[in-house]
């Protein structure tokens, strides 16, 4: 029988502050750069260009096709060998950053295609300038579609920065592998470990539907 | 591609079958269990619908490389067996997938009206042949669309069980990568294979989803 006991795993627990914050910092960083690299993203997507529209397409359906892991070592091990240095952290950040914005892309694409064309006509007609009717007619329209695909989208950056143990980032999962490998408690430190990654993912959760109570009212959309 | 690479096609191409066996048991798996879970969730008694909120939102909560350490080291300390990288690898993909399966499937019940379901006992069937008959057929025409991105997130995700010595795809890029020291070509022959693969089958969704498109 099994001998449950976390006396074990205890002096690891002093790391575990540490390898949250990681995880934290890293998926925060990662969320405002594919944040940020979303919204250019899904306007050259609508570009009328049709060669900007396809490389943008493209590089969407690559990076939403290939695992991270294989984004990942390509960056780990392939982006060295043209004279760049990357610590663990920059590659994982870097392909965490890539394969989320193609996400963040088509988030706000599909808020993008909820505004009807009639409406920039209608700004345009009031005299509106593009970025007024960006500003004042199409942004909030759009925070309202994509406040929920981007709450799903940071709890999947959060699960995604665990691969970064596997090129050496001090993070939960790789606390839970060091904990459990040193002591042979892989249960005790599954257990710290799902609880951390549990309660980073539910105040997430929590976090989005508190915005669109408080943003669009109690009516809003509960997207999962 | 170099000939030093090409000699190894045939192993690539049985790391993709393998890859695809892996996520396609995963995914048949992860139908049944999600589907209980989905039918918990709707229960009329509340501690079932309590544990499958619970399920569902700990295995949405948590990365699927600590499911597979927990399923392939912690799983075998506690119970003294020998779990094989196959069965472990197998077991954190289906805990993973099947709490996506749970709230699709659940969702796709739900999109049949409560009506249809006393209707259908009025006309005196018994539940099983109001599941059967009445609510599947239609409910099914919502769960499958979306179960082709949860089989496209299973081919995705078994990449990691290569951390835990399962050979698929991703492993045998390793492997190949480490006797040809070929870096690059290796790993973008391996993740050209999974777009050849992934976005094929996500043709296929959008197919289905066309075709089952419910015109209101």
């Amino acid at each position: 029988m099994y001998h449950f006991s976390f006396r074990e795993i205890a002096p690891y627990l002093v790391q575990l502050p540490d390898a949250i914050w990681t995880t934290i910092s890293l998926s925060v960083l990662t969320a405002i750069l594919s944040g940020f690299l979303g919204i250019p993203g899904a306007l050259a997507r609508r570009s009328r260009w049709l060669l900007v529209r396809f490389i943008v397409g493209l590089y969407v359906e690559v990076m939403r096709n290939v695992p991270l892991l294989i984004v990942l070592y390509l960056v780990f091990f392939s982006l060295p060998q043209t004279g760049l240095r990357l610590d663990g952290f920059e590659s994982a950040l870097i392909a965490l950053t890539l394969n989320s914005s193609a996400y963040m892309i088509e988030i706000f694409r599909s808020g993008l295609i909820a505004i009807p064309r009639v409406q920039y006509e209608a700004a345009a007609s009031q005299g509106m300038t593009r970025l007024q009717t960006l500003r004042l007619v199409v942004l909030p329209q759009v925070l309202r579609v994509v406040y929920g695909p981007i709450g799903n989208q940071l709890v999947g950056i959060v699960l995604g920065s665990s691969l970064a143990s596997v090129v050496t980032v001090a993070e939960i999962t790789s606390w839970m592998d060091t904990a459990g490998s040193a002591t042979f408690r892989y249960f005790e430190t599954f257990i710290v470990a799902g609880a951390a990654y549990l309660a980073i993912c539910q105040i997430i959760n929590l976090a989005r539907i508190l915005t669109g109570r408080l943003l669009f009212g109690r009516h809003a959309a509960a997207s999962r | 591609m170099t000939t030093g690479i090409a000699d190894y096609a045939g192993y690539f191409l049985q790391g993709a079958a393998i890859t695809i066996w892996i996520s396609w048991l995963a995914l048949l798996l992860s139908a049944v269990v999600g589907t209980i879970f989905a039918a918990a969730g709707l229960s009329s008694l509340w501690p079932l619908r309590v544990l499958a909120t619970a399920y569902v939102e700990t295995f949405r909560s948590i990365p699927i490389l600590v499911l597979l350490f927990f399923c392939y080291f912690g799983l075998s300390l506690v119970f003294s067996i020998n779990l094989s990288p196959f069965v472990a690898a197998t077991i954190a993909l289906t805990l993973e997938l099947s709490s996506m399966m749970a709230v699709i499937v659940r969702a796709g019940i739900q999109s049949v009206s409560r009506g249809q379901w006393e209707a259908g006992l009025a006309t005196g069937m018994r539940r099983w042949q109001v599941w059967r008959y009445i609510i599947m057929p239609q409910a099914i025409r919502v769960i499958l669309p979306p179960s082709v991105g949860v089989y496209i997130a299973a081919l995705k995700d078994s990449s990691l069980a290569s951390i835990i010595g399962y050979v698929e795809l991703t492993k045998t890029g390793l492997l190949v990568r480490e006797s040809t020291g070929r870096n690059f070509q290796v790993l973008v022959v391996v993740a050209a294979l999974y777009f050849v693969i992934n976005y094929s089958i996500s043709l296929v969704g959008a197919a289905l989803e066309k075709r089952f498109q419910i015109v209101h």
